[in-house]
């Protein structure tokens, strides 16, 4: 089956099967930042936003994607182009493996888009989803709460 | 995996038809979380119901909640009706279920029919006094969720369509209480409880228990024990220790059954204090 | 200093920022075959017969390799120097399966549909045989003899499933109890806990050009790769080539060789590239876990808290393979032992032996944790039956710079050791600060009630090495650019540690140049010097120690050509701020200057140095470790609700990298003194092989950790560096285990500290 949806701003109409994995679809298309850590939903390092909103994508069809938005890290930002939680991110030491971060970092996308002032705990609570095994998450949650103090100050996208 | 077919049913009657022509090798999904998690071998095509019109949450005339089959928990947790129901109980329950990511594909329906014996929302939804409509090939159909469990529900939703979950209103107040190894965990235990005060005594009370490991089921000795009596600390203690004795307990991977028969009683009584306190508080 | 001590970011950090497809597995290879392993449904069992052909006939299915049709040469998965301390008891496939989730065979198909339904038409007889699940039975007269064949070598006693002992006495232990005022006796408990690296083990093998094999793979230990692939498959050495691209953690279970060498025999066989990745659930059927351990210690100790006598005795499970058995089980007493030096009287020994249960191997902290769990829960007995501060105690005991501990020359790795003095040692300052942090004084003892939780702090004082002496070595080169930029190239393993950047923060300080102008490419064994790999804590200080004399040494070819255009001799210059500069007059030449005369003008050379560092001692690290826990008293739920780490690893070449090797590392900690284990059945199988039923601790769960750096100078540390990876790992679960005897006065012995346990201990209590 052939499907139409946004991927990263852009337009994709694509093959794909009836019961294909939203992951395995976004990997062949080469957002290789969608990662596969379990493929059972717990661990995180798969998620994408759709319209939106955080949802695992190795526990999502391919086939819900039709006629939606899918983001993946690679749409929020590039090497040349950091987007201000990738540089927050960087900055605060929040990367050791790095496999987790393409999920950490579009949570945290999802999170100062409704809540431009969480707290810690509430930064802990919105990123508890996504497993990190190497930073014992303190710099991960520096690193949001350092973006949301540049998002209120208008350094944003 | 077989998967030969997706569909995108576009309302209730194409879901039916789709899920009857397939006789048990279709199955519906909305967030599939579940379905995507452990496929039955014998699926062949996918019945996607997101559009199918049941999604949205209002009140009812009686102020109760109506909450279509495909909202995703996290709409519901978000929402304003939630809220404003029962002083945000489920918005509680909600923020005690999985996790964000999970909660914005899962469904309530889904919860409904996957019915995991240790999931959060049946416990509530059956101290709520919940009531489900799905449509069969026949008509359309409604009963109370607890019953519903008492019959082969799994083989109802294998030729119907749920649609959505009632919520009657309830003057008084409901708790939750979850126990889990850590966060995102299912639960080791969970109970909710509600209580109305008239009087200065216990007008009614509504005490399920969950996770034990088996589902939710409401333990009526211990509403009865409540039901009268003015709402002492001694008597909600009480509560809980017939609590313990009430239910049915066994092991699994995470507990076992003496453990969870040794907490009941804390749980129970937790449950129930914080809703009495919140009784008082409207009063 | 103006690189090393700060913070930088890493320099690998924007790639991984922005998802850039530096993987193993984000390379797509035209053409490439999925590989899958068939695994052993019993616990022990001969393979009676075993028929491929369905399965062989099924389109799309390019090889099967089952023990019929590979070489049989026995081998260690453990990715260990060179010879391997580990016994070889390991073959590509065998006759015999030994645990629930052996290699039985390998399929390689088109897709991995294919090679899923491949594995099911495998047909394989087996006969079952009696199978050891209790490690206390494995030693027992009569038990099932797992390592029965022949050509196995190195195993201690395999008649009776010993796969390594070790017995070590320091002065007369029986008169060193007789003559202590008080005695304590602990005996704790580590069941399987297992690493979970985001990242499961995976693979890319295939053949380049010129028919050699490359073998891309998440590994910390590319060198050893190469040479135990060579002997397992009976290639010679040259013919590989392994590259370590981005790995997704490793924590030790990426020490391992458990897929490089299936992936590589079946590349040979259908000449296409093979991908091969572990599921989650092979990650805990098939990879590696931490040795579960019994250990026993007993303590005496004078009236006035000197500790004069120690005695460990330590049960170690490594499973159906013996991968590291001998070198952790050491490891149990050499890295805590020498932390009581004052104890004349000492002895360690214990056995780790053979169950048919999942194989144990390298896990940060490598044995140490479990000692220091049993050690420094003792420790706090005995401080109770002293009636003394168990900070006072410790205090009172440890060892200090400028001492020793004949333990160091007593055990080594899987051999004698080596004398050493410790010539940096803070750790009584990091018990002062963290003390400081928790509110020691305040706190402790009070039994602060919150409703039904109570509050109790504990602490916990561990040591480390860094490396392992005159065995691990590392080579660094250094590379000029004409433009004044250098290249580093390191066999150095970062599998997220952030030792790329650490390196080029020592290279970029001792060529005066910002760390920007080092580009730091590890590891690839055609194009990065040899390197043991990223374990044992090693990195910085062997592999650091490599890149500063490298780069002494270009910075030496620097100065030459320096000297001839300043007309100064190379003595009296320096390199500064990119620039070679006179000390005396000032003068100075910018580096890109010195580059482009030396590769184009005059007396043309590449300025290039390769050196190697092998560690000539193990200098430890120090922590102290502090936590509040509250205890749930109605349901035995801890929560922990601060934790304090301080650490003393020398100078920290990258406090923020340094930070969060100990804050991860005491996460780790926490997730297995609260939540993680591997559950067994009765049948040998894992009963929770998911992240759905194996918890690791979550953002929501832990409290901030508060990490604290008490720099020292370690004298023969690179920039005074020494190791922070592993040490952390040791405090949480003492700390936490004495936490809760202080809030609620019952000792727990055995992790994970669930509600279920605790709440049993409070009832028997009471």
């Amino acid at each position: 089956m052939k499907v139409y949806f946004e991927l990263n701003g852009e337009q994709k109409y694509v093959e794909i099967k009836p019961g294909e994995r939203l992951l395995d679809l976004l990997r062949r298309l080469g957002m290789k930042s969608v990662k596969e850590g379990c493929r059972t939903g717990e661990c995180g390092s798969c998620t994408v936003l759709l319209d939106g909103r955080p949802v695992r994508s190795c526990l999502t069809f391919a086939a819900k994607a039709k006629g939606h938005r899918i983001t993946t890290l690679e749409g929020l930002g590039s090497p040349e182009d950091l987007h201000p939680l990738q540089e927050a991110f960087l900055e605060t030491g929040a990367i050791q493996c790095g496999f987790c971060t393409p999920g950490m970092i579009l949570v945290a996308y999802h999170l100062l888009s409704h809540n431009p002032d969480p707290t810690p705990e509430e930064v802990r609570e919105a990123i508890s989803g996504n497993l990190c095994r190497c930073t014992g998450y303190a710099k991960i949650v520096d690193a949001v709460l350092l973006a949301a103090e540049r998002k209120r100050k208008g350094d944003w996208r | 995996m077989a998967i030969r077919r997706y569909h995108y049913a576009r309302d209730v009657d194409e879901a039916l038809s789709l899920l009857l022509a397939y006789e048990g090798r279709g199955a519906l999904l909305a967030g599939g979380v579940d379905l995507a998690r452990g496929p039955g071998t014998d699926v062949e095509g996918l019945i996607d119901i997101t559009a199918a019109g049941l999604g949205g949450i209002s009140r009812d005339a009686k102020k109760g909640l109506v909450i279509g089959a495909t909202v995703t928990l996290e709409e519901i947790r978000t929402s304003r009706e939630a809220r404003d129901y029962l002083g945000g109980f489920l918005t509680e329950v909600m923020r005690h279920v999985a996790t964000l990511p999970l909660r914005c594909m899962a469904t309530l329906g889904g919860a409904v029919v996957s019915a995991h014996p240790w999931a959060d929302i049946p416990t509530a939804l059956i101290a709520l006094g919940a009531e489900v409509a799905w449509r069969n090939e026949e008509r359309e159909e409604r009963a109370p969720l607890e019953e519903l469990y008492r019959r082969p529900f799994r083989a109802i939703f294998r030729r119907a369509v749920l649609t959505e979950v009632r919520l009657p209103a309830w003057g008084g107040a409901f708790a939750f209480e979850k126990v889990s190894r850590n966060a995102g965990d299912i639960a080791l235990l969970n109970c909710a409880c509600g209580l109305g005060v008239k009087d200065g005594k216990v007008a009614w009370a509504r005490v399920a228990v969950g996770a034990t490991p088996y589902r939710a089921a409401r333990l009526t000795g211990v509403e009865e024990l409540l039901v009268g009596e003015s709402p002492s600390a001694e008597l909600l203690a009480e509560a809980g220790r017939k609590a313990a004795a009430e239910a049915k307990v066994g092991d699994d991977l995470r507990a076992s059954a003496e453990w969870r028969r040794a907490v009941i009683p804390a749980l129970v009584r937790r449950a129930l204090e914080r809703a009495a306190r919140e009784v008082k508080g409207d009063a | 200093m103006k690189v090393v001590g700060k913070s930088v970011r890493k320099v690998d950090g924007i790639p991984l920022a922005t998802g850039q497809p530096v993987f193993t597995l984000d390379v797509d290879l035209p053409g490439a075959a999925v590989g899958k392993v068939l695994r052993s449904p019993y616990a022990h069992a001969e393979i009676v017969r075993i028929d491929t052909k369905k399965a062989e006939e099924l389109p799309g299915v390019l090889c099967i390799l089952h023990h019929g049709n590979v070489p049989r040469t026995p081998y260690t998965t453990a990715g260990q120097g060179w010879p391997e301390p580990s016994p070889y008891d390991t073959f590509l496939f065998d006759k015999k399966v030994r645990f629930v989730g052996d290699r039985v065979a390998a399929v390689a198909a088109i897709s991995e549909e294919i090679a899923d339904e491949a594995l099911r038409l495998i047909e394989v007889e087996y006969r079952e045989l009696p199978a050891v699940l209790d490690p206390e039975e494995a030693t027992a007269p009569g038990a099932p003899v797992i390592h029965d064949e022949e050509d196995a070598r190195g195993i201690h006693d395999p008649q009776r499933n010993i796969a390594a002992a070790i017995d070590i006495r320091v002065g007369d232990i029986e008169r060193g109890f007789s003559e202590s005022d008080v005695v304590v006796e602990t005996t704790c408990e580590f069941p399987y806990v297992q690493h979970v690296p985001l990242e499961p083990h995976c693979v890319v093998a295939y053949l380049d050009e010129e028919d050699r094999l490359v073998i891309r793979s998440a590994t910390q230990v590319p060198f050893h790769v190469r040479r135990i692939v060579a002997r397992a498959l009976g290639l010679p050495l040259s013919r590989i080539r392994v590259v370590k691209p981005r790995i997704g953690g490793g924590f030790g279970t990426k020490q391992e060789i458990i897929l490089e060498d299936v992936a590589a025999a079946l590349a040979l066989r259908v000449r296409r590239p093979v991908v091969m990745k572990y599921t989650r659930a092979e990650e805990f059927t098939s990879a590696r876990t931490r040795h579960p351990m019994k250990v026993r210690v007993k303590l005496g100790a004078k009236k006035d808290g000197r500790i004069h006598a120690i005695e460990m005795d330590v049960l170690s499970n490594t499973g159906a393979y013996g991968t590291h058995s001998l070198t952790v089980l050491s490891n149990v007493g050499s890295k805590t032992l020498p932390l009581y030096n004052k104890a004349p009287h000492l002895w360690f020994h214990g056995k780790a032996v053979y169950t048919n249960l999942p194989v144990a191997g390298a896990y940060r902290g490598y044995g140490a944790t479990q000692g220091y769990f049993a050690l420094e829960v003792a420790i706090d007995e005995l401080a109770e039956k002293l009636g003394m501060d168990p900070l006072e105690l410790r205090l009172k005991n440890h060892i200090r710079a400028g001492e020793s501990s004949p333990i160091f020359e007593k055990i080594g790795e899987g051999r004698e050791g080596k004398a050493q003095v410790v010539k940096s040692c803070a750790l009584a300052e990091c018990i002062r600060e963290g003390a400081k942090r928790i509110g020691w004084y305040e706190k402790r003892g009070k039994h602060l009630w919150d409703g039904p939780w109570v509050h109790g702090v504990g602490m916990a004082v561990a040591m480390q090495g860094s490396g392992i002496t005159d065995i691990d070595m590392a080579a660094a080169t250094v590379v000029m650019n004409e433009d004044g930029t250098f290249r580093l190239l390191v066999g150095a393993t970062d599998l997220g540690t952030g030792s790329d950047t650490i390196l080029a923060q020592i290279a970029a300080e001792t060529l005066g140049v910002p760390v920007e102008a080092i580009s730091v490419y590890s590891s690839d064994t055609d194009f990065t010097p040899f390197d043991t790999g990223a374990y044992a804590s090693s990195t910085t200080y062997v592999s650091g120690g490599a890149v500063l004399r490298a780069a002494r040494e270009v910075k030496r070819r620097i100065l030459e050509v320096g000297a001839a255009i300043l007309g100064d001799p190379p003595e009296d210059l320096d390199l500064a701020e990119s620039y070679v500069v006179s000390k005396k007059t000032g003068k100075r030449v910018p580096l890109s200057e010195v580059g482009h005369r030396a590769m184009y003008v005059t007396d043309q050379k590449h300025i290039i140095a390769t050196a190697s560092f092998v560690a000539p001692e193990s200098p430890p690290p120090f922590a102290a470790f502090f936590a509040e826990v509250a205890v749930d008293t109605e349901t035995g739920i801890v929560r922990v609700v601060r934790f304090v780490g301080v650490a003393d690893c020398g100078t920290p070449i990258n406090p923020a990298l340094a930070e969060g090797q100990l804050e991860g590392a005491i996460v780790q900690g926490i997730g297995h003194t609260l939540y993680e284990e591997m559950l067994i059945s009765s049948r040998g199988g894992v009963r929770n092989p998911s992240l759905f039923d194996y918890r690791i601790p979550t953002a929501a769960d832990v409290p901030e950790i508060e990490a604290v750096l008490i720099p020292t100078d370690e004298p023969t540390g690179p920039y005074g560096a020494k190791s922070i990876g592993e040490i952390g790992i040791n405090g949480p679960a003492p700390a936490i285990a004495n936490a809760i005897y202080d809030a609620v006065g019952v000792r727990l012995y055995r992790i994970p500290f669930t509600p279920e346990r605790v709440l049993r201990a409070l009832r028997t209590r009471s």
